[in-house]
């Protein structure tokens, strides 16, 4: 199943994640990070499955992170 | 003290921040987690290292300035208010900051406030607009020493006080990297990339060459640099007279993104400059050999920025560093003989020898020059030392695995 990984420790807080896909983002009040939703924690990183209409949204997103954390398999 | 020039010096890692200390800075400044102008650097600093800021800072009587410089929304009040907890917590000296969310926090808070060169501070009302809120004003640095002399006389003859109650202090930087755009208020970065230059993720497009082309015939304009949005480097070594004739407080260097060993070369050469002027000892030959100093460290070419009067128009000759020396990458630190005042390497790549001059860069030191006068490799005496070794050598600071190994050559 296509998946979307999240670097969190390395978020910059732009909030283009947020902007871009709020069905999947969210900014964290708490430190100011992009945070992956309902996305299980492993290890550094946030993994969330997602369906196969999604890729294309999720990996545009990916693409405009500035700092490259986001990454999309499928 | 209160009357003397504050040398501050950038540190973006316990590297440089020992360097910047062995090298006598008066003040240092440095940023965490993501709210500063290099939060892309791998080397930030976190949170949780403002107690061990301190406790290398306060008992050698050094400022400490935290930057908190970037851009502000709406989402990382939370951080901010938690980051200004700890900063008022561990006493850091200052916040440097151009939002107003910063300043009016600061001031709720009564945590001292320097007000950052992005808010383009150039002129006399401007100061004493901040003076509300701040101690010291870091001017844009496209003023000219005439235009810095103008405001820190008018501070003295207004007596325009900050929140302290002393004279507004001024600082300007001195060395270090220049931008194209106006007190680094840059959207090249953000409009390429996406990568916003005002949260600190500058991605340097300035510093490509470019080609000019004619869309209607498509033909390529001859420019005489293709580097034609990079200016090379301020330096002041040479003007460091005139420099604290305005009557500026604090002198800045530029680099949170660079090594210690640039930190550690420029704060020292900068420090040894100030004395000399203060001694009525700055000739010509020092210059001239403090400038050679310079050159050895990251630098893009330099000049002498905006304080004379010149217009930008010096642009860099090369994509990266001018510098005439540079550290090749040779391995890391294994273990330490405390007895015996010895260190363990090991060789991870290239080759060491016998008359190679060598720095070690640790989170605990800082940094460390020598030359290679005798090698042992595995245990035994030898002339060269290749990858795969184990090297020793005699040094006074403990070594761990942090501690990382350079070899420097000439450029």
């Amino acid at each position: 199943m296509p998946n979307i990984i999240h670097y969190r420790s390395k978020c910059i807080g732009c909030n283009i994640c947020y902007e871009m896909m709020p069905s999947t983002w969210r900014m964290s009040k708490k430190d100011g990070k992009a945070t992956l939703l309902k996305a299980e924690q492993k290890r550094q990183t946030s993994v969330l499955q997602i369906d196969t209409n999604l890729i294309e949204e999720a990996k545009k997103v990916a693409n405009a992170c500035p700092v490259k954390i986001i990454k999309v398999n499928g | 003290m209160k009357n003397k020039i504050e040398l501050l010096a950038p540190v973006g890692s316990f590297e440089s921040l020992h360097a910047a200390i062995q090298a006598g800075a008066n003040a240092i400044y440095f940023g965490v987690e993501q709210l500063n102008m290099r939060a892309k650097s791998i080397n930030s600093f976190m949170l949780d290292d403002l107690a061990a800021i301190q406790a290398l800072c306060i008992p050698k009587n050094i400022s400490t300035y935290i930057t908190l410089n970037t851009v502000m929304y709406e989402h990382d009040m939370q951080l901010l208010k938690a980051i200004l907890k700890e900063v008022k917590k561990h006493k850091i000296t200052a916040v440097i900051a151009s939002d107003f969310s910063v300043m009016e926090y600061c001031k709720q808070l009564q945590i001292p406030l320097h007000i950052s060169t992005q808010a383009n501070v150039s002129n006399i009302e401007s100061v004493k607009f901040f003076s509300t809120f701040s101690d010291a004003v870091v001017l844009a640095r496209e003023l000219t020493l005439k235009q810095v002399k103008q405001i820190t006389d008018e501070i003295k003859r207004k007596k325009i006080k900050g929140v302290s109650g002393q004279l507004m202090r001024i600082e300007i930087f001195i060395h270090g990297a220049l931008c194209m755009a106006i007190s680094g208020k840059c959207y090249l970065s953000l409009h390429s990339q996406n990568a916003s230059a005002n949260r600190g993720a500058c991605t340097q497009n300035c510093r490509h060459a470019y080609k000019v082309t004619d869309i209607e015939t498509n033909e390529e304009l001859v420019i005489d640099n293709e580097y034609i949005m990079s200016p090379k480097d301020l330096c002041t070594i040479d003007i460091i007279d005139q420099i604290i004739e305005s009557g500026v407080s604090i002198l800045k260097i530029e680099g949170r993104g660079k090594g210690p060993e640039y930190v550690y070369t420029v704060t020292k050469t900068y420090q040894e400059a100030i004395t000399a002027v203060e001694e009525k000892e700055y000739t010509k030959e020092k210059i001239d050999k403090w400038k050679t100093e310079l050159e050895k460290v990251y630098n893009r070419g330099f000049w002498e920025g905006y304080y004379l009067g010149r217009k930008l128009g010096e642009w860099t000759l090369n994509p990266g560093s001018m510098a005439t020396e540079k550290k090749v990458y040779i391995g890391k630190g294994k273990k330490y003989f405390s007895k015996i005042s010895v260190g363990e390497f090991v060789v991870e790549t290239g080759k060491v020898e016998i008359g190679d001059t060598i720095i070690i860069t640790s989170p605990n030191f800082g940094i460390v020059k020598e030359n290679i006068e005798q090698l042992t490799v595995n245990g035994n005496n030898a002339t060269v030392a290749v990858k795969g070794d184990s090297i020793t050598l005699r040094c006074k600071n403990k070594i761990s695995a942090k501690d990382k190994i350079y070899k420097l050559v000439q450029s």
